[in-house]
C-alpha cells in the first residue's frame, strides 16, 4: 500500500515538474533554431546569441535590470528585518495587528495602483524618473515581502533565549549579532531571494517609473511583444533562465552552508561539556 | 552576522560591477552627455542599423524607450517626468495630445526631406497642414482570407461579408471605431458621420452579420488566423503582414469601395529639449535610403515616395500594402470626434458585442 501511494506520488511530482519545464525548454530549444519564428525548427545556430550579444542595448538593459534586482533586494532586506523587529517587538497586541494588515495592503494591491502613485509622487517631487526612481520603487514594493518573510521566524524565537542573554550579561548590541540575527537568518535570506524575483518580473510597476533612458528587460520585451517576439528574446530567456538557476544554485549553498555552521556549532558546544 | 555582512558586501560589489558595465556598454554605444536624443518609440519598430548609422553620422547618442500603448505614451508625456524629444503616435492621438497643449510645432524651416513624402500622406484631418507631425508609416483596415477556403481574388467588397454562405466564419478585431467605420463605409458614409441615425444603422447593419461572426477578438487574431481558425478576419495591414510570414495562404484585400487608412507620425512633444538632434534625426529619418531600409525592415507601408521607389519591384507593385490610386483615394482618415459621440460610437458598438 505504501509503496503504491509513493509510486503514484513520484509520478504526479513528474507530471507536475514536466508541465513546469517544458514550455520553458522549448523556448530555449527554439533559441537556437535557423528561422525567425516558433513555427518549425529548422536547424542548429547560435546567430540569435550573437545578435543579443551584438546588441548593446539590449546588454544594458539586462544589466539595469540585474543591478536593480540585487541592489533593491538588498537594501529591503535590510529595511524590512528592521521592520520585522519593530513589529514582533510592539507591546500591545492591537497596534500588531494594525501593521500587519498595512503590510498586507501593499501585499495585495494591484501593481497598475502602486505604479501610478509613484509616477505622481515623483512628478510631484520632481524627481527625474529613470535608476533611482526604479529603484527606490522596487525597494518599496519589496519591504512587505522581506517582512513577511522574516517575520514567523521572529515570532518562533523564544523569549527565554533574549533573557537568557541578558541574564548572562550581554548587551543590546551582542543580543542582536549573536542571537536574533542566526536566529532569523533563514527567513533573511529567503526574503532576499524572493525579493529579487519579484524585482526581476514586476512589468507594472516599473512601466510607470522608467524613464530617461533606463528601462527594464519586463518593459522592453512587453513592448515588442506587439511585434510578435522575435528569437533574440528567445536567447535572452535562455540567458535569465541560467541566471534563475546560479541563484538557486546560491541560495541552496548558503542555507547548506548554514546548517552545516550551526551543527558544528553544536557539536563544539558538546564537546566542551 | 559576520557572513550575512560578507554576503551583502558581495552582492554591494557585484552592483558596482553591473553599474560599470551597463555605464560602459551605453558610453560605447554612443557619446553620452549633452549630445543625445531621447525617442520615445513602440516596440520593435526601428530597425536598430539606423540608429547605429544616425549616431555615427551626427556623433548624437540616441536613448529609445519603449511603449506599447498610445494611452500609456500619452500618460508618461504628460506627466513629464523624461525629457522625450521625439515619439510616435498614431492619427487620433496626435489629434489628442494637440488639445492637450502636449505637441511642439514643427519648424518646416529646418526640415531637408518635405518633398520625400507623398501628397497622399501629407495635410490629414488630424493634424492640417502637418504642423506638428510628420507620417512615419501607415497602413488600411481590410480583409483577411485563408484560399484553402476561399477562392482567391473572390473577395472585393465589403458587402460580401454578409453573404450567408460565410456563416460563422468571420473574426474581427475588437475595436468599435474600426468595426463601425467599416459597416459605415459598407452603408456608403464616411467613417466619421456624426449624424444618429446613420450611426443607428451602421449598427443595424452590424446585427445582421452577427451570424456571420465567429470570434471578435484582440491581438490573437494573428495567432489564430495564422493557425487557420477562420477562413475570414477583419483587421489591420501591419497585423496582416504578420500573419501572412507567418502562413501563405492568407491574403489581404483592401475593398474597393474604401477603407480605413491609418497613420503613426513623428512629433515632439512638449518635453523636448535637444532640438538640433531633433531636426537631425527627422531629416535622416526622411532621406530616402533611411526610409527605405527602415520600411523593409518593419514591413509596413511607408508614406515616404522616393523611399518607396528604392523598395524591391515586388513591394512595390504589392496591392496588398501600396493600393493603386484608384483606391488610395477612397481611403478615410479618423478624425478626432467630441467625447460625446467618441461613447455613442463605443456604446453602439457595444450593443452589436451583446446582440453578438
Amino acid at each position: 500500500m505504501n509503496s503504491k501511494s509513493s509510486k503514484f506520488g513520484r509520478l504526479y511530482l513528474i507530471v507536475i515538474f514536466l508541465l513546469l519545464y517544458i514550455p520553458i525548454i522549448y523556448l530555449i530549444v527554439y533559441s537556437f533554431s535557423t528561422g525567425t519564428t516558433m513555427d518549425n525548427f529548422h536547424g542548429f545556430t547560435l546567430r540569435h546569441y550573437q545578435d543579443l550579444f551584438a546588441d548593446k542595448r539590449m546588454l544594458a538593459i539586462f544589466l539595469n535590470t540585474i543591478l536593480i534586482a540585487l541592489l533593491s533586494s538588498l537594501i529591503s532586506t535590510v529595511i524590512g528585518t528592521i521592520g520585522a523587529f519593530n513589529i514582533s517587538n510592539a507591546k500591545r497586541r492591537r497596534t500588531k495587528q494594525v501593521l500587519l494588515s498595512l503590510n498586507s495592503i501593499l501585499l495585495v494591491s494591484p501593481d497598475v495602483i502602486i505604479g501610478a502613485s509613484f509616477l505622481i509622487f515623483f512628478t510631484a517631487l520632481s524627481i527625474p524618473l529613470g535608476f533611482w526612481s526604479v529603484l527606490l520603487s522596487h525597494i518599496a514594493f519589496e519591504i512587505p515581502i522581506v517582512l513577511l518573510m522574516v517575520l514567523p521566524r521572529l515570532n518562533e524565537m523564544s523569549p527565554s533565549l533574549i533573557n537568557a542573554a541578558k541574564d548572562l550579561g550581554a548587551s543590546q548590541s551582542q543580543i542582536l549579532s549573536d542571537i536574533v540575527i542566526p536566529f532569523i537568518q533563514p527567513g533573511i535570506i529567503s526574503g532576499f531571494f524572493m525579493a529579487i524575483t519579484y524585482s526581476l518580473d514586476d512589468f507594472a510597476v516599473t512601466f510607470f517609473v522608467t524613464g530617461n533612458g533606463f528601462t527594464t528587460l519586463s518593459v522592453e520585451i512587453y513592448s515588442r511583444a506587439r511585434q510578435g517576439i522575435d528569437l533574440e528574446i528567445n536567447a535572452l530567456s535562455g540567458i535569465m533562465f541560467i541566471f534563475s538557476l546560479i541563484l538557486v544554485v546560491a541560495y541552496y549553498f548558503i542555507e547548506h552552508q548554514n546548517q552545516s555552521g550551526s551543527s558544528k556549532k553544536k557539536r563544539r558546544l558538546e564537546e566542551r561539556h | 552576522m559576520k557572513r550575512l555582512l560578507i554576503v551583502a558586501a558581495g552582492i554591494l560589489l557585484i552592483c558596482l560591477g553591473l553599474a560599470t558595465g551597463s555605464d560602459a556598454l551605453q558610453k560605447s554605444s554612443g557619446d553620452t552627455g549633452d549630445k543625445v536624443l531621447n525617442l520615445y518609440n513602440w516596440g520593435d519598430y526601428i530597425d536598430p542599423a539606423l540608429i547605429a548609422k544616425f549616431q555615427k553620422e551626427t556623433g548624437y547618442h540616441v536613448n529609445v524607450e519603449t511603449f506599447d500603448s498610445n494611452e500609456a505614451m500619452y500618460t508618461k508625456v504628460q506627466q513629464g517626468g523624461t525629457s522625450y524629444d521625439i515619439t510616435v503616435p498614431s492619427d487620433y492621438m496626435v489629434a489628442k495630445m494637440k488639445q492637450s497643449h502636449l505637441l511642439l510645432p514643427i519648424d518646416k524651416s529646418k526640415l531637408t526631406g518635405m518633398n520625400n513624402y507623398g501628397s497622399a500622406y501629407l495635410n490629414k484631418s488630424f493634424d492640417p497642414g502637418n504642423k506638428y507631425s510628420l507620417p512615419y508609416f501607415w497602413g488600411t483596415l481590410g480583409i483577411i482570407y485563408n484560399d484553402q477556403y476561399i477562392k482567391p481574388g473572390s473577395i472585393k467588397h465589403w458587402n460580401q461579408l454578409w453573404n450567408r454562405k460565410y456563416r460563422d466564419q468571420i473574426m474581427l478585431i475588437d475595436s468599435a471605431r474600426d468595426i463601425m467605420g467599416m459597416s459605415l463605409i459598407a452603408d456608403g458614409n464616411s467613417v466619421n458621420i456624426t449624424n444618429t441615425q446613420q450611426l443607428l444603422s451602421a449598427k443595424n447593419r452590424l446585427v445582421r452579420l452577427s451570424p456571420n461572426v465567429k470570434a471578435i477578438v484582440a491581438d490573437e487574431i494573428k495567432m489564430y488566423m495564422a493557425d487557420g481558425e477562420a477562413p475570414l478576419a477583419v483587421d489591420w495591414s501591419g497585423e496582416a503582414a504578420e500573419m501572412m510570414s507567418q502562413n501563405s495562404h492568407l491574403h489581404y484585400v483592401v475593398p474597393t469601395e474604401g477603407s480605413n487608412m491609418w497613420f503613426d507620425n513623428l512629433v515632439i512633444p512638449k518635453t523636448a529639449k535637444h532640438f538640433k538632434a531633433i531636426y537631425k534625426f527627422l531629416n535622416f529619418m526622411s532621406q530616402p535610403q533611411n526610409a527605405a531600409q527602415n520600411a523593409e525592415y518593419i514591413g509596413y507601408s511607408t508614406p515616404n515616395t522616393a523611399a518607396y521607389h528604392l523598395l524591391p519591384k515586388a513591394t512595390q507593385a504589392d496591392q496588398q500594402f501600396y493600393p493603386k490610386d484608384s483606391v488610395l483615394k477612397r481611403l478615410q482618415v479618423y478624425k478626432n470626434l467630441s467625447p460625446q459621440k467618441v461613447e455613442q460610437y463605443n456604446d453602439l458598438y457595444l450593443e452589436f458585442k451583446m446582440h453578438h
